[in-house]
């Protein structure tokens, strides 16, 4: 190499360095190569394309003096090529055009290109990029231009590398400001979807991008439900089910995925539908709360865009804070129907309470009340609030339940329930009470609550009277009847044959005699006549502790 | 003078109706036992039964039936010491023309006799 030509590299090296290092944004660093390297390096074009670490494709990252076409053809260059820059070493062809297997030969015929030199761009030993610059001049790259090129090369790497880094941290702290007030937001509400709605729009917007949806796993089924989006067609949201997407799998087993190109990676499954809503790239991230993936929520660039690692993180994250605060506004959701339903099962029993005939009460093992239902208040003639927390012996002062027979003292004393049947004389009538107590027990097996149970039972005792009367009556009737039906016939033999020997007899005595049996035996047939038609009867004391039944 | 059949349990008491009708000039058939009264029905021509309520197998009303097949035309007085609305619906539905109450006085019985031998249609009357 002449000091000429040292000088020369030594030149264009500065110019490079010294353009790189003027602008930080990674994009602009790669537009400035590409478009300063064509007059440095005496070459008619330049392409910089960058490694997607995701697919390990060489995507398109700034190119000089070469038309659309020729940048859109599918393989960059051959296998062979693509193997030796992947290993870090660079490639010099000529005659480019010539090579008949070439699959874009008319391509690289019609853009005249005839000679390219190929270089990895590395930065820490790793390739991040490959450069090429192409003459549409058959040249030969010496030895000293490729070693230059390579050095180059390298420096475009460092360039893009800080950038990138510069890029990153710029962003990261975007992102964490960004997360920072998502997080705000969505944790402010409870409401469901405000938090979806908070999610869907600044997410895009923080990136850059066109819209984004939030889908969440059904329980039972294990499909996803669309739940929000945003920047979306209804069209393009209804194109069908996206379970078995490879991004969206990925994304429901934790891992977030970017895809670079959507019309050409096979982890997307409706690339018509994505082309027909404009939609380039892709960032399917999971939607987690704790440990657990709840849905995906998947970010939609109208762009082509390699998402960066903060951008992915900033995704993940937000997605996460996102995943959080839907666990909450679910949790809250469910805690507040739960709520209204014991709310509405209280109502109901408490209506039940109320409304059952007997009266109802609960005391804790102190004997102070903690529930009464309205019959008992009404019959005490006091409130609710009067009698919670009052001292459950102090109801019945004026009662004749003696404290021995107290069932709600025998359920403390015993653990077991118990009742009691007493009589009481209210305004000089006389009632009949039931009172049965239960126990409910605590944890530890003791006596916790007594439930007593206050039943008026008098129109039930009168009736067991009332039956009881109509047995003894019935028998005493029957007995007459028995009694009189025995008597009967006999008295109709005694009396009718008296009364033809009264006819025979002459003499007054005797005729007198007859006449007083006669009497005496139509007075039986009165009385078993009215023994016949008796229909009720009343004691009534005879002699000592004997009692006879006067007939009615 | 009449035919008369006279069944009760009580063999007192179909002794006694027997001589207080024998005196008004009828001819009384006594009898304890249900059988001998059907049977005596069936070969003998009975005007008037006269029949407990009670008896030994059967009940006058069961006995009044079986009477009433073998002579439609005989009329009857039932006798009871016990009387109740429903044997009296039933001896009455039968053909049963008097429905009385025991102990029944002498000359009741002879008038109830009377009147109902007397009379031709089927109006029943209850004496309680």
């Amino acid at each position: 190499m002449t000091l000429m030509q040292e000088q020369k590299y030594l030149k264009v090296f500065q110019k490079v360095t010294k353009l790189t290092s003027m602008v930080l944004d990674h994009q602009q660093v790669m537009d400035t190569i590409v478009n300063s390297l064509p007059d440095l390096m005496a070459v008619d074009a330049a392409t910089i394309r960058l490694l997607d670490a995701e697919t390990g494709q060489f995507v398109m990252g700034s190119s000089h003096g070469l038309s659309v076409e020729y940048l859109s053809r599918i393989t960059i260059d051959t296998d062979e090529t693509m193997e030796m820059i992947l290993s870090g070493h660079p490639v010099a062809k000529t005659d480019v055009d010539q090579v008949v297997t070439s699959h874009d030969q008319e391509l690289i015929q019609s853009e005249g290109v005839k000679s390219i030199l190929t270089l990895p761009i590395l930065f820490q030993d790793s390739i991040i990029g490959m450069l090429r610059l192409l003459t549409r001049d058959k040249r030969l790259f010496t030895a000293d231009e490729i070693s230059f090129s390579m050095a180059l090369a390298e420096q475009v790497g460092i360039a893009i590398s800080n950038s990138r880094m510069f890029t990153e941290m710029e962003n990261q702290v975007d992102f964490m400001k960004e997360v920072q007030e998502i997080s705000t937001l969505v944790n402010s509400s409870l409401d469901l979807s405000a938090v979806f709605d908070t999610i869907v729009e600044r997410l895009p917007l923080s990136l850059g991008c066109k819209g984004c949806t939030i889908r969440l796993l059904k329980a039972q089924s294990n499909q996803l439900e669309l739940v929000a989006s945003h920047g979306l067609s209804e069209n393009y949201l209804k194109r069908g089910r996206v379970e078995n997407e490879k991004n969206v799998e990925a994304a429901l087993s934790g891992s977030p995925v970017s895809i670079y190109d959507v019309s050409r990676d096979d982890r997307i499954f409706y690339k018509n539908n994505m082309e027909e809503e404009g939609i380039k790239s892709i960032l399917s991230v999971p939607i987690k709360a704790g440990q657990e993936v709840i849905g995906v929520l998947r970010i939609l660039s109208d762009v082509h865009r390699c998402f960066s690692s903060s951008e992915m993180n900033f995704a993940v994250t937000a997605a996460e804070v996102g995943g959080v605060a839907i666990r909450n506004a679910r949790t809250y959701l469910q805690i507040t129907l739960l709520f209204n339903q014991i709310e509405e099962n209280e109502r109901f029993l408490a209506n039940i309470l109320d409304c059952i005939r007997p009266q109802l009460l609960v005391v804790d093992h102190n004997k102070h009340l903690i529930l009464v239902n309205k019959v008992l208040q009404n019959v005490l003639n006091l409130s609710e609030n009067e009698l919670l927390g009052s001292d459950y012996d102090g109801l019945w002062q004026d009662h004749d339940c003696d404290a021995e027979d107290c069932p709600v003292n025998k359920v403390l004393a015993t653990g077991e329930s118990a009742a009691y049947t007493h009589k009481a004389v209210q305004q000089e009538e006389t009632v009949w009470y039931e009172r049965t107590a239960s126990p409910m027990l605590g944890p530890d097996g003791k006596v916790e609550f007594v439930i007593e149970v206050i039943r008026d039972i008098t129109a039930k005792q009168q009736l067991e009277q009332e039956q009881l009367e109509r047995v003894k009556l019935q028998g005493v009737i029957e007995l007459a009847g028995t009694v009189a039906h025995e008597i009967n016939s006999p008295l109709f033999a005694a009396l009718g044959t008296a009364q033809l020997l009264e006819e025979d007899l002459e003499q007054q005595e005797f005729i007198d005699d007859m006449s007083t049996i006669i009497r005496n035996l139509k007075q039986i047939g009165v009385l078993t006549k009215k023994m016949t038609a008796m229909t009720g009867f009343e004691s009534r004391d005879y002699v000592g502790d004997t009692k006879i039944v006067e007939m009615r | 003078m009449a035919e008369i059949l006279a069944l009760d349990d009580v063999q007192d008491a179909t002794i006694l109706i027997g001589k207080i009708l024998s005196k008004k000039g009828h001819s009384v058939h006594s009898f304890t036992e249900e059988d001998e009264a059907i049977n005596y029905a069936k070969e003998n021509k009975v005007d008037l039964a006269i029949l407990d309520i009670k008896l030994k197998k059967m009940s006058g009303v069961e006995v009044l039936g079986l009477l009433k097949e073998a002579q439609p035309s005989m009329k009857a007085i039932m006798l009871t010491g016990y009387p109740t609305v429903e044997t009296a619906r039933e001896a009455i539905s039968l053909g049963a023309n008097e429905y009385c109450v025991k102990p029944i006085d002498r000359d009741e019985l002879e008038e109830k006799v009377e009147h109902v031998l007397k009379s031709t249609g089927l109006k029943s009357t209850l004496s309680v």
